[in-house]
Order: C-alpha cells, then structure tokens, then sequence
C-alpha cells in the first residue's frame, strides 16, 4: 500500500517548517549573540566610519604626549598626527582606505567601546548611546623613539626596541614613512594613498613588524641554541677550512667563511667572529627537522602574536628543512628562510630573559574620557622557548661577540654596561647586504633588547652594530 | 461584477503590499544625503498598480481559488524594489522593468495552457526543453560567464539564467513521470535485508535526467543550481514515493559527491574553506571577504536594525543578488528578518496546502514541488549568508536583484495559482 501524496506533503512541509526555524536560530545568533563581537572588529567598516562620524580618542606616547588627535571640520573630523616618525605604529584612518595600526587594532577603544566595558558596547549598539572616546597609550619612549628615528636617519630600514621583561615596545622606527595625516583628511587622502601606496620603496610597509628579510648570522643565535640543546659541545673545536663543501654531491656549491677563514673554532670562536663554516657543519650535525623545530620555537615562520599585524617569517618555501644545502645555508641565517625585525628582536630578548619570550606589544593601557585606565595591556610571555642554562651559555658567548677580542659587533659596545650581541650581513637579491644588529643589555639582567637592520648598506652588520649600541644607550639612561 | 467582488480578501491585502512598498521606498530615500524627492514615490506606485492590475485581471478571468498568494509575491517583490533602490539604485529602473515582463509572464501563464492537467501530457517535450536550455550557456555566441560560472545566456545587453527557467520545467517533468509510476516506484516488497530493492528500470529515466543535469551543472560551475536540482529530485521522489530510503540514498549521494567536489573542483574547495574559517587572515582578506562583510551586516542588526538607510550593507559586494537578505537584516534587524522568513514560511504554507486540495497527483505533486523550490531556494541563500552552509549563488525568491530570478518566480505564484483554481472548480468551492 502506498503512502498516500497528502501524508508525504504533510512530512515534506514540516521538515521545512523545521529547517525554517534552524535558519531562524543562525540569522538570531549572528544578529543577537555575535553582533557585540562582530561590531568591534577592526576590520569592520562600521568602526572606519565612525572616524568620519565622530572624534575618535587619542593615542598617546608612554610620556603622555598626543600622537593622534581628531579635528573638526564643519560636521565631520579627521584625524591629526603629531609625530610622522611614527606613522607606521599609529596608523592612519581614513574613510575610504580603512585604518591601519594602533588605529584598526583599537578602533574599538578609540571610539569608547572598549571590549572590556560591555556597558558602553551594549549602550552603544541597542540604545545608540555612545561613551565619550577613549584613550590608548603607547610603550613609546620618546628617548628611545628619538634615537631610534636619529640612529636610522633615512635610510631604508627598521628598528625596534622593547622590553624583554614584558614585551613593550620602546621605540619602533621604520624608514621611508609618510604622513599619515594626509592619509586621514578628505581633502588629501585621495592623492596621497595614490603617492605612497604606488611608491616603489612601499613606504606604507612597518618595517620593523612587516619587513621580511633573510636574518643573516643573526640566526646563528638559534642554530647554537639548537646546538646547545642537542648535545653538542661548544667547546670542541671545529675545524674551518674556506671555502667548503659536505662532499662532491654539493658540486660547485661551497659555503663562504667571510673571513676566508683556516683554523680551529669554538662556538663561542664562531660567535665572535661570525664562522659560516662553524655553523653549516653543525647545522648539518644538529640535522634539518631539529634546526626547523628550534626556528619554529623561537616563532619564525608562525603567527606573531603582536597588537598590530606582524609577519610570520618563513623557514623555506615548503616549510621544511629537507635538503643538506638549504640545511647548511639556514645554519648560518641564508637560504630560503625570512624574519622580521620585531621577530629578531624577541629572539634576543628571550635569550636575555634566560628562555623565556616575551608576547610583543605596542599599546599599554586603555583609558576612558576621565583617563582611568579600563584595560591593561599586559600580556603574558608566550613561553619558555629554551631552557635557562642554554641561554645563559649562549648570553656568554653572545657578549664574547660584542666584547671580546676582535668581535665583529664590538661597535655596540656601551661604556659600563655589559653588552650582548650579533651582527649580520644577510646577503640578497637586491644589491648589497642587509645589516643586522640584535642584542640586548645589560646582559645579566636586560631591560632592553634591540633589533636594528638596515637594507643594502655597505658594510652590512658593521654599520648596524652602533646604531644598536646608540639605541640600547638611550633606553638604559645613559 | 459577482467575478470582481470574489477576490475581496486579495484587494484588501494588496493595500498592504501597497504600505510596505512606498513607506519602504520613502524611508529608503530620506535617508540618504538628498533627501526624499516626490518623484521617487514613481517606482514604487508603479509596482503597486501593476499588482492591483493582476489583481483586477484575475477578479475579471474569474480565476478562483488562493488569494494569498499574489499579494505574498507582490509584497516580496515589493521589498526586493525598495532594497535596490538602497542597494544599487543605479539599476532600480532596471529591475522595475523585470516586474512589468513578470506580471506579463504571470499574466500568459494565468491565460495560455487552457487546461493545467494538460501540461503533464507533454512531459518528455519538457524534459528535452529543459536540458536544451540548461546546455545554451555552453554555446559559444550567446553563452556567457558571469563571476566563474558559466550560467547566463545573453542577447544584446539582456541577459538571462537559463536554469531558472529549467527547475520549473524539471518540477513539471517529474510529476508527470511520477504520476504515471509512483506505484510501481514504490513497490518495495523485494526486499534485499532491510534494503528495499528498488524497480531499476523505472528509475532510469529519472535518473537519467538528473545526472546529465548535474554534469552540465559541473561544466557551468553553479553550485547552487547543482544543489537545487538535486533537492528538487529528491523532494519529488520523496512526495511521489513516501519512500525514505530515496532520501536516505539521496543524502548519502549528496555528502559523497560534496565530498569529491571538494577534492576534485578548486572552486567548490574554496567554497568550503570560506564557510569554515572565514575570520582567518588568510581568507577574509581575500575568498571570504564577502561573508565576512556580511556577517558584519548581520551583527550590526541587532533587535530591531539600524534603519532603512542607516546600515552599511554597501559594503558587501555584489550585495543586491547575492547578499540582499544580510542587508536586509542589518538595517531592520532580527525583528525584520523573522518577519521576512515568515513571508517565506506562509508562502510556502499556501503552496503545499494547495497540492494537500489538489484533485490529481500530477497537480498535487506540481504544486508540492513548486513550492518546495521557493522553500530550498530561500533557505539554501540565507543559510549561505548566515554561515549555516557555504554560500552559493543562489538568488532569494523576488527579493534579490536579478530579472530570471523574478520572471521565473511568478511564472510559479502563477501555476500555484492555476493548480489552486483548478481543484476551486472540481469542488465547486469560489
């Protein structure tokens, strides 16, 4: 007997009926229960309005100082900067290219709904009442921020400092800038996103958060603590004979001591004066998935957790370590693998904080209109990357490599401070080499860790070492 | 005089339909940076007298039977003009146009088949009508390709979704078929364990159809037609066969194709990758930009939206077809959207119980299907919005921006209206 059509109709209608009501649920949720969420994503068009629509809060320096500002004009505002050596961290905000920086990162904040004041969100959003804006506050320090920006003068490049004990960013200075002001009026924005954004040195890039560059022997930083960790002893001597090659498979492929180096070397040898050769043959021992693990800890190639966009880095293009030449070349911070100055930094901090790493951050406190803090931004170290003894080894051998006998960054020395450090030379497609300085000081217990780089300069890790020195000075008070 | 006065209920609400459209349209405008303009009131007082002409053109055929639903289509088409106008008004004019060739589609199909009954006599001219159609966008010369999908036939500066037209014709294809052989289809006393074995050769032609559907589909790149068809195959069989193994099959069909689209087609992947992780850096950047857009519109609805006009679902793109329900949402907020979904749900109410009345299973069968295809297309498109299931490119029934969409759509209110009339006659019922 069949089922008559009217039972199945009946059925059919109530499944419907049914996925109705689910459908119902879903558009209920993403209205109701996710629209708090949603509402303050910095990505969210609505907040880049509200630039237009209304002031927005200031962004100010850890000194107080107001770095960003809105300005009426007739009915609506825009935004001012004071400081264009800090466009790159403050951002810009402009109605019809979006935000940028501490800008999109606490649009939220900026516009008094603070994710950690639920009651002006809900004011906000069901009775369209709104907070008077808020304040963000920055870890800039105007001393350090100063001879950060003098250190780089114009040349193209980036330099960060933070605090290793927490990961507040001191000073973050990134060469070439642009006004974001003009960005942010309506009557210029037009004009001057076309100037910088079509610009061939991308001046719109943070360098010191977005640039990717090949680390150099900075890396060799990460190759010892993988060496240390390994079981390798740094000091058996190693015998470097430039150039050289693992065996006749390499065929016309050697690696290049810069020093054209014939002798036998410690680590610590090889971090004073910079062995490629030291570190290609231990690389090779330590082997590449234990090299890739030990990048990897130390976040190159993963997420950077930063209140601002921060790039990943990467290891090599598949990710993998799996060639005895890329192997040998990543040893010393060359082949495929790519960091960014802010990354490099935290890489000397941790080895300053005895393994720990520290969560980098550019903001410090929320504030409401009154100026009473609603949110610290205090996160916490992301982790314990190495063990404490690995990286007070590796802190001696890395002041060896500022203080010692004939140390390639002896230029990063200060006077009555103990100094830990290492430069680069990173070679690439693009001309001369990149310099790299990344140390920290003073180094028993540092306050302040540094990366420097500089693109195609002429002595490459030579002239970033004193700009690390001059920078590191002016954080310590000295 | 007695044929005019018998469709009362349908005069009365089409005053209704006639409040939504204008108040919508007035609102829409005064929000806007120049103001309300009187001239504005043009458009919508246009569709409205357009409705209450068919309204008059039924009152004067005599035509008998539902009055829900012309003033239920007439009201969707209603918001679907005043959310253009907020949405791309540069195409209002546009659209207005497509209601003036719906009503006039509605009008033929309301005129044109003498008996309805008849139509089930031409089924296989049906099924070879639809597949030519479904192939056309391949052809070279009229065929276009409009965002990926291969799906458009274009003549000069109009163009048209073939597929439309096909999923009517493909609902007509099956309840003549199955008319003819849901008794054997659903013959299941050979029985394989608990597995009914089904009378393979009356299926085959069936089948047959879908399949060179779903393959012509996969060379045209639409997932949301693809899907369609193949909840339109499964629902027909269902209501023919009250069989639940078909569906259970059906189902498990579905998953294990999803499956080896996902593997085999990059853009089904893509799809699928969207839906999942839309908030990832990678994707909402880039493939999920629109849904998260939308998304955004959605949660700035909140209880009762931000206003006709006070939302920012412009920025969504391409949001007047494929995210009009999101926009809608956000500048009249849950409130408005339930109400929306509610339009849907009577509607669709009204259609099945018009094939529950039919006399004949062909009109029963015809009238289940049809309004099954307003159901799944409404729920397959705000689902996508809402992120229940990936987005396609479905349109939502009269609302969305898009004249194939709403030619076809009342072609459909039409032949609910036929089936209805037809089963008013046999009872004797006004």
């Amino acid at each position: 007997m069949t089922r008559s059509i009217a039972a199945n109709i009946r059925g059919l209608t109530l499944v419907i009926a049914l996925a109705f009501l689910v459908t119902s649920l879903g558009v209920g949720y993403w209205t109701l229960v996710a629209g708090n969420e949603l509402s303050t994503d910095p990505y969210n068009p609505r907040l880049v309005a509200a630039i237009r629509d209304r002031p927005r809060g200031f962004i100010t320096d850890a000194a107080g100082t107001k770095l960003a500002e809105s300005a009426q004009v007739g009915n609506t505002f825009k935004r001012v900067y004071a400081d264009k050596t800090l466009a790159h961290v403050t951002g810009y905000a402009s109605f019809q290219f979006g935000a940028s920086g501490i800008e999109a990162a606490y649009a939220d904040s900026l516009i008094g709904q603070d994710p950690a004041d639920p009651l002006s969100q809900w004011r906000a959003r069901y009775l369209r009442e709104r907070a008077p804006p808020g304040s963000v506050v920055l870890g800039i320090d105007p001393k350090v921020q100063q001879a950060a920006v003098a250190a780089l003068g114009n040349r193209r490049g980036a330099i960060v400092a933070l605090d290793p004990r927490n990961g507040m960013i001191l000073a973050s200075a990134s060469w070439p800038q642009y006004d974001a002001s003009l960005i942010s009026d309506p009557a210029t924005e037009e004009s001057a996103w076309k100037g910088v954004s079509e610009h061939p040195d991308r001046p719109l890039i943070n360098r010191a958060t977005q640039g990717l560059y090949p680390p150099g022997s900075t890396f060799k930083i990460i190759t010892g603590a993988a060496a240390l960790e390994t079981g390798i002893d740094p000091n058996a001597k190693v015998r470097v004979d430039d150039p050289w090659q693992a065996d006749r498979s390499w065929g016309s492929y050697f690696v290049r001591s810069s020093s054209r180096a014939h002798g036998d070397y410690t680590m610590a040898d090889a971090f004073r004066l910079s062995e490629n050769i030291y570190f290609a043959k231990i690389g090779l021992q330590i082997g590449g998935p234990k090299l890739a693990e030990y990048a990897q800890r130390f976040g190159i190639g993963s997420a950077t957790r930063c209140d601002i966009p921060a790039a990943r880095g990467q290891l090599s293009s598949t990710g993998q370590l799996d060639r005895p030449t890329l192997i040998a070349d990543t040893s010393y911070g060359q082949g495929q693998i790519l960091a960014s100055p802010l990354q490099m930094a935290l890489v000397a901090a941790s080895i300053g904080m005895g393994g720990v790493m520290p969560t980098p951050h550019y903001a410090t406190e929320v504030r409401d209109a009154e100026g009473h803090a609603i949110r610290v931004i205090a996160p916490g170290p992301s982790g314990q990357v190495i063990a404490l003894e690995t990286a007070r080894a590796l802190t001696t051998m890395l002041v060896g490599a500022v203080e010692g006998p004939g140390a390639f960054a002896f230029a990063a020395k200060i006077p009555g401070v103990r100094v830990a450090g290492k430069t680069g030379s990173a070679e690439n497609p693009s001309g001369a080499p990149h310099g790299w300085f990344v140390g920290f000081a003073p180094a028993e217990a540092p306050t302040v860790a540094v990366a420097i780089l500089l693109e195609n300069t002429a002595r490459g890790g030579e002239d970033a070492a004193p700009l690390g020195g001059r920078v590191m000075q002016a954080a310590l008070g000295r | 005089m007695i044929a005019l006065t018998r469709r009362r209920p349908e005069l009365g609400l089409l005053f209704w339909v006639a409040a939504v459209g204008i108040t919508g349209s007035v609102a829409v405008a005064a929000a806007e940076a120049a103001g309300f303009r009187p001239q504005q009131l043009v458009i919508p007082v246009t569709f409205v007298a357009v409705a209450f002409v068919l309204h008059v053109f039924l009152a004067a055929r005599g035509v008998r039977g539902d009055q829900l639903l012309l003033p239920l289509a007439a009201v969707l088409t209603a918001i679907g003009l005043v959310l253009v106008q907020r949405l791309a008004s540069n195409l209002l004019l546009q659209q207005l146009s497509w209601t003036f060739i719906a009503a006039g589609a509605f009008a033929a199909t309301i005129l044109i088949p003498r008996d309805i009954t008849a139509l089930s006599r031409f089924k296989w001219t049906w099924a070879i009508l639809g597949l030519l159609l479904l192939m056309s966008p391949l052809l070279p010369v009229v065929g276009r390709e409009v965002n990926g999908a291969r799906i458009w036939i274009g003549l000069g500066s109009v163009n048209f979704e073939p597929w439309e037209v096909v999923k009517i014709l493909l609902v007509v294809f099956f309840a003549a078929y199955l008319e003819e052989f849901r008794e054997v289809l659903a013959q299941t006393q050979r029985r394989f364990g608990p597995i009914p074995v089904p009378p393979v050769p009356y299926l085959v032609p069936i089948v047959a159809m879908w399949a060179i559907a779903m393959v012509v589909m996969v060379f045209e790149k639409d997932l949301g037609a693809t899907l369609l068809f193949l909840g339109i195959f499964l629902a027909m069989l269902y209501l023919a066969t009250g069989e639940a193994f078909y569906t259970l099959i059906g189902l498990a069909l579905l998953v294990v194709g999803g499956f080896v689209a996902y593997q085999a087609f990059g853009h089904v992947a893509a799809r699928v990758d969207v839906w999942l992780h839309p908030f990832s850096e990678e994707v909402r950047f880039d493939a999920g930009y629109q849904l998260v857009q939308g998304l955004f519109a959605l949660g700035n609805g909140g209880l009762f939206g931000a206003g006709l006009g006070n939302g920012m679902p412009e920025r969504i793109p391409v949001v007047w077809s494929d995210f009009v329900f999101d926009a809608f949402a956000e500048e009249v907020g849950f409130a408005g959207a339930l109400a929306l979904l509610a339009l849907y749900l009577l509607f669709v109410y009204r259609g099945m119980l018009i094939a529950l009345r039919a006399p004949t299973p062909f009109l029963q069968l015809l009238a289940a299907g049809l309004s099954f295809i307003v159901a799944l297309q409404t729920l397959v498109i705000v689902g996508g919005n809402a992120r229940l299931i990936p987005l396609t490119g479905i349109t939502l029934p009269f609302v969305a921006y898009g004249g194939s969409s709403l030619v076809t759509n009342w072609m459909l209110v039409a032949l609910l209206i036929r089936v209805s009339d037809a089963t008013a006659r046999v009872r004797g019922t006004p």
